[in-house]
C-alpha cells in the first residue's frame, strides 16, 4: 500500500503542476458589476421532521450555482452561498435574514419552508430592501397581502402558492359517480385555505356535491386512525387529504391498513407528488394496495414537463445527488437561474433595478415556462395533477395519468378576494 | 350509529396503548429516582430508529430488531443514568431536568447525523398486514396487536412490581430511599436498573410504533408533552394512573375528532391544569 | 452592611465595571453594525425576560416551564394595540399590564403548588395560551401570525420620536432595559427579595417566622410575568410579526438556559448568560447547521460542572480576589436539596 502511494505521486504532481500552468494562463474572468462576489443568503428548515424540505432547498441552490460558475458566473461575477437552518421558527427565520444581509452581505436571499417564517421576512425584507426568492412557503396571503395590498415589492414568489392544490375541484369535477366529498385535514392556515378553496371551486362546478366530513389534525399528528375512521364514518365517495411529508405518508399507511382503499373512490393528497413522499409509500404503491384511487400534485414533479431542460436538470441532480429533485429543489435552482436572467438585463445588483428587469419576465426552467405576474409578484407556471402510479424507469412511484390545466383556470387572479376560510 | 360509535372507541383504545406504552417508563422513572426524563421522547425516538435500521435496511425479523433496540436503548439509557444523572442527584431536581433537556438537543442532532434528515419508514410485516372486521368495519391487525401488547405490558409491569423480588425493592426504595439503603438496598444500583427499564419501555413504543409511523429527527419532542399530560393526569410516579390516563387521553380524543371537529388539544391543557389544580396525586392517586 | 477597605474597593471595581458597561451600550449604535444593534436589542429582551425568571427560579426555588404564555400575551396585546393606535408607548405598557392580568389569575393558581407540580402546572398554562395563540384565529392571525406592525413612534405629548431607524428603537429598548434592570435589583435586596430567598433554602423555617409564604410566592409570580410581558410586548415592534412559536415551551426553555448559562444564584446571571446565549448561537450557525449538538452538548457541560454558570464563575474569582466573601453575592446554594421533604 505505502509503495503504490509512491507510484502515484509523479502522476498526482504533474496534474496539480498542470492545473497550475492552465490557471495562470486563463485570464480571471472580469466580474463587471464590481463585486468579489455575488453573495446568496438562503435558508430553509435544516432540523426536526421536515429537515429534507431545507436540504432540498440546499441542495437545488448548490447545484445552480456550481452551474453558472462553471460557465464563468453572471457577468463575469462568481456566485457564493450560505445556507442557515430557519428551524420552521419565524424568529429564526428573521434572525437569519438579518444575519444574511447585514453580515454575510448576501445581495439576495431564497428558500424559506413555513409560511409563518415567510410572513415574519415580509416587513424585514422591506427594512433591508432585500429581494428574496420564495421557493416554498404557499400561504396565499404572502403575495396578495404582502405585495399586492402592501406593496413589500422586495418579495417574490416562485414557486406555486396553495391554489395549486385547488386542481382537485378541476379533476374530479367531471365525474359524477363522485358527490360525498370529506377531508382530513391539516389543523392550520394551510389546511383551512385548501379546503376553503376547493370547496369555493367545485361548488361552481357541481352545486350536487356534499362536503359531508372534516377530521383536523394537528402538526406533529402520529396517529391519523381516529381521523380516518371518523371521516370513514360518513361514507364519503372521495376525500382530500393535506397533512404533508412525513405526517402525509403515516397518514397513507394508516388509510391502507384501515381498508380505506376498499370503500372509497378516489383519495387527493394535496402534495403527495413530494418525492418524499412518493419515496415513503413506494412499497405500498408497488403492490398496489392504493388500486389506483390516489391522485397528488406537488409544487413540481420531476416527471413533467417532458422537455430537454427537464430531463437534463433530474438527470444532473440525480448524479450530483443521488436522488431526485424534490419541488423545493427546482423552484430554488430556478430562482438562482431567473436571478441570473434579471442581473444579466439589470447589469446591476440593485434591487429597483433587478426588480425592473423581472418585469415582464418570462424564463423557461425546469418546471416549464415560467411568468412574472406584476401585481403580486408571482411567478405563474403549470404543474399537473395525476394518478399515483409505479415507474420502472426512475425505480419509485410517480405521478402518471396527468391531468394538465390551465393555471388561468384554477388559479387566483388579481383583484384577489379572501379566501373563505375554516373549518 | 352504535356500530360508529363503538368503532371508534376501539380506535381511540388502540390510541391509549400507544400512549401507555410511552407514558408508563416516563412515571416509573419519576416514581422512583424523582427524575422528570425530558430524554424520554428521544429514547422514544433512538427506539424507533434502531428498530426501523434493523428491521427496515438489515432485514432482521420484526421481533428481532424490536427487542435488540431495547437492549441498545437500554445500554444507553444506562450511561445516561449511570455517568451523567447519578452526580447529580445530591443537587436541586431542576438541575436533573435541565440535563435530560440537554440530551434532547443533542440526541435530536445525533439522530439526523446519523440517518439524515429524510424520515423513514420499513415496510409493515406480514403478519401484522391486514384487517379484521370489528363493528361492521375493517379494524387494523396492527391495532389489535397494539392493544394486545399494551395490556400484555400493563400485566407485566404490574407482576414485576407487585410480585418479585425486584419490584418489592424498587417500591420499597421509591417510597424512602434512606429507608431502603439502611435496610441493606444498594440504591444507586436499583436506580440503575429502574432507569434502564424506563429507557427500555420508551424504545419499546418508538420500535412498535415505526411499522405505521414514519421516524424523524425531533418526533420525540412532540411525543414527551403528550407523555407528560398522561403522567400528570394519571398523578406523576403513578403507574395505575398512567395507563388510566392513557385511556382518557385516547378515548377523549377519537371521540372528540367524531363528534367535534374543532376539537382542540387545548382541552387537553385545560384537563391538566384542572387535574393539577384539584387532584395534584393525579386522578387515580393515593393521596400524599 | 459593613463597607471594611477590601470590600469597599471590590464594590467600587464593580460599580466602576457597571459605569463602563452602561456607556458602551448605550453609544453601541454609533460604532457598530445594524446587525450587532439589532442582535443586543434581542439580548435585551432576553435579559429581562430572563430576569423576571430568575427571580422565581434562583430567588424563590420555583421552576416555571410557562414564561412564555406572559410573553405570548405581551407580545399579542402589544400587537394589537399598534395595530389599532400606533403609539409605542400604549403599545408596551399595555402589553405589560395585559401580562400582568394574566399573571395574577396564573399565579393565584400555580403558586398553590411547589417544585415539579408547580412546573407542569406552568407548562400546561403556557400551552393553554400556545393553544389559543395558535386557534383563536379572528385575534391572533393563527399560524401565520399577526402580520405588518408598525414600529410605531414614541409619543410624549407633543413630542413624537421616530422609531423606524433601528437605533432609535435600540436606544428606547436599552432605556427601559436598564430601567427594568435597575427596578429588579432594588427588588431583590429590599426585604422582600431577602424573604424570597429565606423561603427558597427553607420553607418550614419561613413560616415558622411567621413569613406569609404563599403570598410571597405570588407576588414573585406576578412580577415574573410582568417582566416577560414587557420582554414579549418589546419584540413585535422589532419584528412587526408575532406568531404563535412565541408562545411554545420551547421559547420557555430560552430563559432556562440563559439563566442557567450565566448563573442562577448572581444577580446578573440571567443577563449574562442571554448574552452568552446569543453570541454562542450566533457563533454555531455560522459554521454549521448542527447548532443543537453543540448547544446541548454546553448544557450537558454547565450541569456537570459549573453549575454556578459563568457569573458565578467569575464572582467566585472575584471572591477569592478580594478574599473575603461579599455578602450580597451569596454561596450557590442547592435550592431545595436541605431542609424540607416533599
Amino acid at each position: 500500500m505505502r509503495r503504490m502511494r509512491w507510484t502515484w505521486a509523479p502522476l498526482g504532481g504533474t496534474v496539480l503542476l498542470l492545473l497550475l500552468f492552465s490557471q495562470a494562463f486563463s485570464a480571471p474572468p472580469q466580474c463587471q458589476l464590481g463585486v468579489p462576489a455575488i453573495k446568496l443568503g438562503v435558508q430553509g428548515v435544516a432540523s426536526g421532521p421536515h429537515a429534507d424540505y431545507g436540504r432540498q432547498i440546499q441542495m437545488g441552490a448548490t447545484m445552480a450555482i456550481e452551474e453558472i460558475n462553471a460557465k464563468g458566473g453572471i457577468l463575469g461575477c462568481r456566485l457564493e452561498m450560505r445556507f442557515m437552518d430557519d428551524e420552521n421558527r419565524p424568529a429564526t427565520g428573521v434572525r437569519n435574514a438579518r444575519l444574511l444581509v447585514t453580515e454575510y452581505g448576501a445581495h439576495f436571499l431564497y428558500g424559506t419552508d413555513s409560511s409563518g417564517v415567510a410572513m415574519a421576512l415580509g416587513p424585514v425584507l422591506k427594512e433591508l430592501n432585500r429581494i428574496q426568492f420564495f421557493t416554498h412557503a404557499a400561504t396565499h396571503r404572502l403575495t396578495e397581502e404582502l405585495v399586492a395590498q402592501q406593496g413589500i415589492k422586495q418579495i417574490v414568489r416562485v414557486s406555486a402558492p396553495v391554489y395549486q392544490d385547488a386542481i382537485a375541484a378541476w379533476v374530479f369535477k367531471d365525474n359524477p359517480a363522485i358527490r360525498r366529498w370529506a377531508t382530513i385535514g391539516a389543523d392550520y392556515e394551510y389546511g383551512y385555505a385548501v379546503w376553503g378553496l376547493f370547496r369555493e371551486t367545485l361548488r361552481k362546478f357541481r352545486p350536487d356535491v356534499e362536503f359531508v366530513g372534516a377530521a383536523w389534525a394537528p402538526f406533529l399528528t402520529t396517529d391519523f386512525t381516529p381521523h380516518i375512521s371518523a371521516v370513514m364514518a360518513q361514507n364519503p365517495d372521495a376525500i382530500i387529504a393535506t397533512p404533508w411529508a412525513g405526517e402525509a405518508v403515516t397518514l397513507l399507511r394508516q388509510a391502507v391498513l384501515m381498508g380505506v382503499f376498499d370503500k372509497i373512490q378516489v383519495w387527493f393528497q394535496a402534495m403527495g407528488g413530494s418525492v418524499d413522499v412518493l419515496e415513503g409509500i413506494a412499497r405500498e404503491v408497488q403492490d398496489g394496495r392504493f388500486k389506483g384511487k390516489l391522485w397528488a400534485t406537488a409544487r413540481y414533479i420531476h416527471n413533467w414537463p417532458n422537455t430537454q431542460t427537464n430531463r437534463a436538470f433530474v438527470e444532473r441532480f440525480q448524479k450530483r445527488w443521488s436522488r431526485l429533485p424534490n419541488y423545493s429543489a427546482e423552484t430554488t435552482y430556478s430562482a438562482i437561474y431567473i436571478t441570473k436572467a434579471a442581473v444579466e438585463k439589470a447589469r446591476s445588483l440593485e434591487t429597483d433595478k433587478v426588480l425592473a428587469a423581472l418585469r415582464g419576465m418570462q424564463i423557461v426552467t425546469p418546471a416549464g415556462l415560467r411568468v412574472f405576474r406584476e401585481e403580486d409578484h408571482q411567478f405563474v407556471y403549470t404543474v399537473p395533477a395525476g394518478r399515483v402510479v409505479w415507474s420502472e424507469r426512475y425505480n419509485m412511484p410517480v405521478l402518471g395519468d396527468l391531468r394538465i390545466f390551465d393555471p388561468k383556470d384554477y388559479w387566483r387572479w388579481p383583484p384577489f378576494t379572501p379566501i373563505p376560510m375554516g373549518k | 350509529m352504535m356500530n360508529t360509535v363503538l368503532y371508534q372507541g376501539l380506535v381511540g383504545i388502540s390510541l391509549a396503548m400507544y400512549l401507555w406504552l410511552i407514558s408508563a417508563g416516563l412515571t416509573i422513572i419519576f416514581g422512583v429516582l424523582g427524575v422528570l426524563n425530558f430524554a424520554h421522547g428521544s429514547l422514544f425516538m433512538l427506539g424507533a430508529y434502531i428498530a426501523y435500521t434493523l428491521y427496515g435496511m438489515v432485514g432482521l425479523p420484526f421481533g428481532a430488531a424490536v427487542l435488540l433496540s431495547l437492549a441498545v436503548v437500554g445500554a444507553v439509557g444506562f450511561a445516561m443514568e449511570r455517568f451523567f444523572l447519578r452526580p447529580l442527584y445530591h443537587v436541586d431536581e431542576a438541575y436533573q431536568l435541565l440535563l435530560t433537556f440537554g440530551f434532547v438537543l443533542v440526541l435530536d442532532d445525533a439522530v439526523k447525523i446519523l440517518w439524515g434528515g429524510v424520515f423513514k419508514i420499513p415496510p409493515i410485516p406480514a403478519f401484522l398486514d391486514g384487517a379484521w372486521r370489528v363493528f361492521g368495519r375493517p379494524f387494523p391487525v396492527y391495532n389489535v396487536f397494539l392493544i394486545t401488547v399494551g395490556l400484555l405490558v400493563g400485566v407485566v409491569l404490574w407482576f414485576l412490581f407487585e410480585r418479585t423480588w425486584w419490584g418489592r425493592i424498587v417500591r420499597a426504595t421509591a417510597s424512602d430511599r434512606e429507608m431502603a439503603a439502611a435496610l441493606g438496598v444498594h440504591v444507586p444500583r436499583v436506580f440503575s436498573s429502574v432507569f434502564v427499564f424506563g429507557a427500555m419501555l420508551a424504545a419499546l413504543g418508538g420500535a412498535l410504533g415505526t411499522p405505521v409511523r414514519v421516524v424523524a429527527p425531533g418526533i420525540g419532542s412532540a411525543m414527551i408533552i403528550q407523555a407528560f399530560i398522561i403522567t400528570v393526569i394519571g398523578g406523576l410516579g403513578n403507574l395505575k394512573g398512567a395507563f388510566v390516563g392513557s385511556l382518557i387521553v385516547g378515548v377523549l380524543s377519537a371521540y372528540g375528532t367524531l363528534f367535534f371537529p374543532v376539537f382542540e388539544l387545548f382541552f387537553i391543557f385545560v384537563i391538566m391544569a384542572v387535574v393539577l389544580l384539584v387532584r395534584p396525586q393525579g386522578l387515580f392517586g393515593a393521596t400524599r | 452592611m459593613m463597607r471594611n477597605g477590601a470590600i469597599g474597593r471590590a464594590w467600587l471595581g464593580v460599580r466602576l465595571f457597571t459605569g463602563f458597561l452602561l456607556i458602551f451600550f448605550a453609544l453601541l449604535p454609533r460604532f457598530s453594525s445594524t446587525y450587532v444593534v439589532y442582535l443586543t436589542i434581542h439580548i435585551l429582551i432576553l435579559s429581562l425576560f430572563a430576569l423576571g425568571f430568575n427571580l422565581l427560579f434562583g430567588y424563590t426555588g420555583l421552576l416555571s416551564f410557562g414564561q412564555a404564555g406572559f410573553y405570548a400575551v405581551g407580545a399579542y396585546v402589544c400587537a394589537r394595540i399598534l395595530l389599532v393606535r400606533p403609539s409605542l408607548l400604549l403599545g408596551v405598557v399595555g402589553g405589560m399590564l395585559a401580562a400582568c392580568l394574566v399573571s395574577l389569575v396564573v399565579g393565584a393558581l400555580s403558586v398553590r403548588h411547589t417544585r415539579i407540580y408547580f412546573s407542569m402546572l406552568t407548562l400546561a398554562f403556557g400551552m393553554i395560551i400556545f393553544s389559543l395563540a395558535w386557534k383563536w384565529r379572528d385575534v391572533t392571525g393563527g399560524d401565520d401570525g399577526l402580520v405588518g406592525i408598525p414600529r410605531a413612534p414614541l409619543v410624549l405629548g407633543p413630542l413624537a420620536v421616530d422609531m423606524t431607524r433601528l437605533d432609535h428603537y435600540y436606544s428606547f429598548v436599552f432605556f427601559l432595559a436598564v430601567l427594568a434592570i435597575w427596578f429588579m435589583y432594588r427588588i431583590v435586596t429590599s426585604p422582600f427579595g431577602l424573604t424570597l430567598q429565606a423561603i427558597r433554602d427553607s420553607e418550614v423555617r419561613a413560616s415558622f417566622t411567621g413569613i406569609p409564604v404563599r403570598a410571597h410566592r405570588f407576588w414573585a409570580f406576578v412580577i415574573a410575568g410582568t417582566y416577560a410581558g414587557l420582554a414579549g410586548s418589546l419584540l413585535p415592534p422589532l419584528e412587526n410579526t408575532v406568531t404563535p412559536p412565541v408562545a411554545h415551551w420551547t421559547t420557555s426553555a430560552e430563559p432556562v438556559l440563559a439563566t442557567l448559562l450565566g448563573g442562577i444564584h448572581s444577580f446578573a446571571g440571567p443577563i449574562v448568560g442571554a448574552f452568552l446565549l446569543f453570541v454562542i448561537k450566533d457563533l454555531i450557525v455560522r459554521v454549521t447547521i448542527h447548532w443543537s449538538i453543540v448547544l446541548g452538548i454546553t448544557v450537558i457541560v454547565l450541569v456537570m460542572g459549573f453549575r454556578g454558570g459563568v457569573a458565578g464563575v467569575l464572582a467566585g474569582l472575584f471572591q477569592r480576589v478580594v478574599a473575603v466573601k461579599v455578602s450580597r453575592t451569596p454561596e450557590p446554594i442547592p435550592v431545595g436539596s436541605e431542609g424540607e421533604e416533599s
